[in-house]
C-alpha cells in the first residue's frame, strides 16, 4: 500500500514535457492524499505505460530509419503515420483511467490534453492531406515523441517505485524546449491547413438547412489558434513552477542522504 | 453570566487576526462575523468563512457559540471566500441579458445580418411565437427572482457572475441568431409541430411556476428552513410524487418544447447543456434530502421519473 501511495504522489501532477497537448497543468499539483491504485490496477497501468513507451519508441525509430533511408527530413510523416495515429489515439484510455480513479488526475484536464492531441492528428493532419508533407508536422511529431517516451517511462518507473533521477530530470527539463517546439509545429500545421479547409468547405455547414445551424470549420480553426495565446503561457509557466518544486525537493532529499 | 473569549486566526498562516473578549455565550456566528468586520472592514460577513478546524467545514451563521465544542476561549479559523455578490443581483443580471439580446436579433438590429435585412421582420409565424416564448420565459424568471424565490444563501463568489452571464448571454445570442436569421427554415411538420411544441412549452412553464410557488410556501419569509416538498392541490405539483426537483423537470420540458418548436439545433444543444447541469443539481439536492430526512419518499428520483 505504501507503494501505491508513492505511486499516487509520483504519478499525479507535474505535467509532462513539451508538445502542444496541454501537458501537465491538468494533473493536480500539491499533496492530495489519495489511496492510489490497488495491485491489479497498478499491474495494468505498468503494462499500459510500458506499451505506450514502446509505441512511441517505435515512432522514434521509424523517424530515424526513414530519415536515413530518404536522406532528407521532409515528408517523414508517411513513414510513421499508422503508429502515430494508433498510439496517440490510444491515449484516450488515460481519460478512462482518471474517470475510474486509478490515476489521480483531473478528468477534465486530461480530456482536454488528450483531445487536443487527437484533434491535431485526425481533424487537421489526417483530414487535410495537403499538410502531411509540411515540415511543421515533423516539428510537433518529434516534440511529442520525445515527450511521450519520457513521460510514459516516468510513469512506469514511478509505478514500480524506482524512478531514476535522470528520467525525473528529463521530464521536468526538456519541456522547456520541447513545449514551444511542439506548439510551433501545431500552430504552423493548422495555419497551413487553412486555405485547403476554406477551398473544400471541410466540416462546414451553411444556411439554409432544416436544423437551422451553421458551422465554419475555417473560423473554428482560427479560434483554436487564438486560444493558444492565453493557454500556452499559463501551462508553460505552471510547468516551470512545477520544475522548481520537484527538482529542488530532490536536491534537498539528496543532501540528507 | 460567563463571557467567552474568541480569537480568530487565519486558517492558512495561523496568524492572529482578531481577539474578541466579553462575547456573550448565546452569540451566533453571524454576530461574531459582524464583530470581526469591525476590525477588518475589508472582510464583510458574507465573505468570511469561520470554522473550528482550519481544514474543516464552515460554521453556519445560526450556530450559537456556547453550543459549539469549544472552551471559554474559542479559537476560530478564518478563510476569505473572496469578493461576494448577492444571488439576486446575479440572477437579475444573467436573465436580463438574454431577454434584451434575443430582441436585438429579433428586430434585426444592424451589423448582425446583411444590411438589406436591417429592421426587417420574419415572414414565419413561428419566429414571432418563438420571440414571445423566449421573452416570456425570461420575464417570468426575473419576476420569480424578485417576488417568489426564497434564497438559502445571500451571496455567491463574484467570479460566478462572469461565468453565468457568459453561459446565458452566449447561448441566447447563439440561438437568437439562427431563429431570427433571414434564411431560417421553419419546422418540417409545419403548424402541427409548432402547436404541439407550444403546448408542451406552455404546460411546462405553468408546471415550473407551480413548483416555484409550492417551494416558496414551504419556507416562511426570511427563513432558511428546509422541509420535504409534497404535492398540493395544484395538479402540476403532483410531479413531486415521482421526482425531487420537478422544477428542473419542467424546465427541461420547456426547452425541449422550444427546441421542437423552432427546430433549431443550437436550442437543442442549449437544452442538453442545461439538462446536464440541472441533473447534477438535482442529484445533489436529492442526496441532501435523503441525508436530512429519514422518512424521505423512496419512490422519488432526482429529475426524471423512474430513470434519473
Amino acid at each position: 500500500m505504501a507503494a501505491a501511495a508513492a505511486t499516487a504522489a509520483a504519478t499525479k501532477g507535474n505535467g509532462g514535457g513539451g508538445g502542444g497537448a496541454r501537458a501537465g497543468a491538468g494533473e493536480a499539483s500539491g499533496a492530495r492524499k489519495r489511496r492510489g491504485p490497488g495491485p491489479l490496477a497498478t499491474a495494468y497501468l505498468v503494462i499500459y505505460n510500458v506499451v505506450m513507451t514502446a509505441g512511441w519508441l517505435v515512432i522514434a525509430v521509424g523517424l530515424v530509419r526513414a530519415y536515413l533511408a530518404k536522406g532528407s527530413y521532409h515528408s517523414l510523416y508517411y513513414a510513421i503515420e499508422k503508429p502515430l495515429k494508433f498510439f496517440q489515439t490510444g491515449a484516450l484510455l488515460e481519460i478512462l483511467h482518471c474517470a475510474i480513479g486509478i490515476v489521480p488526475s483531473s478528468v477534465v484536464l486530461t480530456s482536454f490534453q488528450v483531445m487536443s492531441r487527437v484533434f491535431l492528428i485526425w481533424a487537421v493532419t489526417h483530414s487535410v492531406k495537403e499538410v502531411q508533407s509540411e515540415d511543421s508536422v515533423l516539428l510537433f511529431v518529434i516534440a511529442w515523441t520525445i515527450t511521450e517516451i519520457i513521460r510514459y517511462s516516468f510513469y512506469t518507473f514511478s509505478l514500480l517505485n524506482h524512478l531514476p533521477y535522470l528520467i525525473k530530470w528529463a521530464r521536468y527539463t526538456l519541456f522547456i524546449v520541447l513545449y514551444p517546439m511542439g506548439v510551433s509545429g501545431e500552430l504552423l500545421t493548422i495555419y497551413a491547413a487553412l486555405p485547403f479547409v476554406r477551398q473544400a468547405g471541410l466540416y462546414s455547414i451553411s444556411l439554409p438547412n432544416k436544423y437551422n445551424f451553421s458551422f465554419d470549420y475555417y473560423a473554428f480553426l482560427i479560434l483554436i489558434m487564438i486560444s493558444y495565446i492565453p493557454l500556452f503561457p499559463q501551462l508553460y509557466f505552471h510547468m516551470i513552477h512545477q520544475r522548481r518544486k520537484v527538482l529542488s525537493h530532490t536536491e534537498e532529499h539528496k543532501k540528507f542522504e | 453570566m460567563k463571557h467567552y473569549e474568541v480569537e480568530i486566526l487565519d486558517a492558512k498562516t495561523r496568524e492572529k487576526l482578531c481577539f474578541l473578549d466579553k462575547v456573550e455565550p448565546h452569540a451566533t456566528i453571524a454576530e461574531i462575523k459582524n464583530l470581526f468586520t469591525k476590525s477588518h472592514p475589508q472582510w464583510y460577513p458574507a465573505r468570511q468563512s469561520l470554522r473550528l478546524d482550519p481544514k474543516g467545514k464552515s460554521l453556519k451563521d445560526e450556530d450559537v457559540l456556547q453550543k459549539l465544542p469549544v472552551g471559554t476561549t474559542a479559537t476560530l479559523y478564518f478563510r476569505d471566500l473572496g469578493a461576494q455578490i448577492s444571488w439576486v443581483t446575479v440572477f437579475l443580471t444573467e436573465y436580463t441579458g438574454p431577454l434584451f439580446i434575443y430582441l436585438l436579433f429579433y428586430f434585426r438590429v444592424p451589423f448582425i445580418y446583411g444590411h438589406k435585412y436591417d429592421f426587417t421582420s420574419s415572414r414565419h409565424t413561428v419566429v414571432h411565437l418563438a420571440c414571445i416564448c423566449h421573452s416570456f420565459h425570461y420575464v417570468k424568471r426575473l419576476l420569480e427572482t424578485l417576488f417568489v424565490h426564497r434564497f438559502s444563501h445571500g451571496t455567491m463568489p463574484l467570479r460566478n457572475i462572469f461565468k453565468n452571464c457568459t453561459y446565458y448571454w452566449g447561448f441566447a445570442a447563439w440561438m437568437a441568431y439562427y431563429i431570427n436569421h433571414p434564411l431560417y427554415t421553419p419546422p418540417t411538420y409545419g403548424a402541427q409541430q409548432v402547436k404541439l411544441a407550444l403546448a408542451i412549452f406552455v404546460i411546462c412553464q405553468l408546471g415550473n411556476f407551480s413548483i416555484h410557488m409550492a417551494l416558496r410556501d414551504l419556507r416562511p419569509a426570511g427563513s432558511k428552513t428546509r422541509k420535504i416538498p409534497y404535492p398540493t392541490k395544484n395538479p402540476f405539483t403532483w410531479l413531486f410524487l415521482l421526482v425531487s426537483c420537478p422544477n428542473y423537470t419542467y424546465e427541461m420540458g420547456s426547452w425541449i418544447g422550444f427546441a421542437i418548436m423552432t427546430q433549431c439545433l443550437p436550442v437543442a444543444l442549449f437544452s442538453l447543456a442545461g439538462f446536464i447541469q440541472m441533473t447534477i443539481w438535482a442529484k445533489g439536492k436529492h442526496r441532501s434530502y435523503l441525508k436530512e430526512f429519514r422518512d424521505y419518499p423512496p419512490l422519488r428520483m432526482p429529475i426524471i421519473p423512474f430513470l434519473l
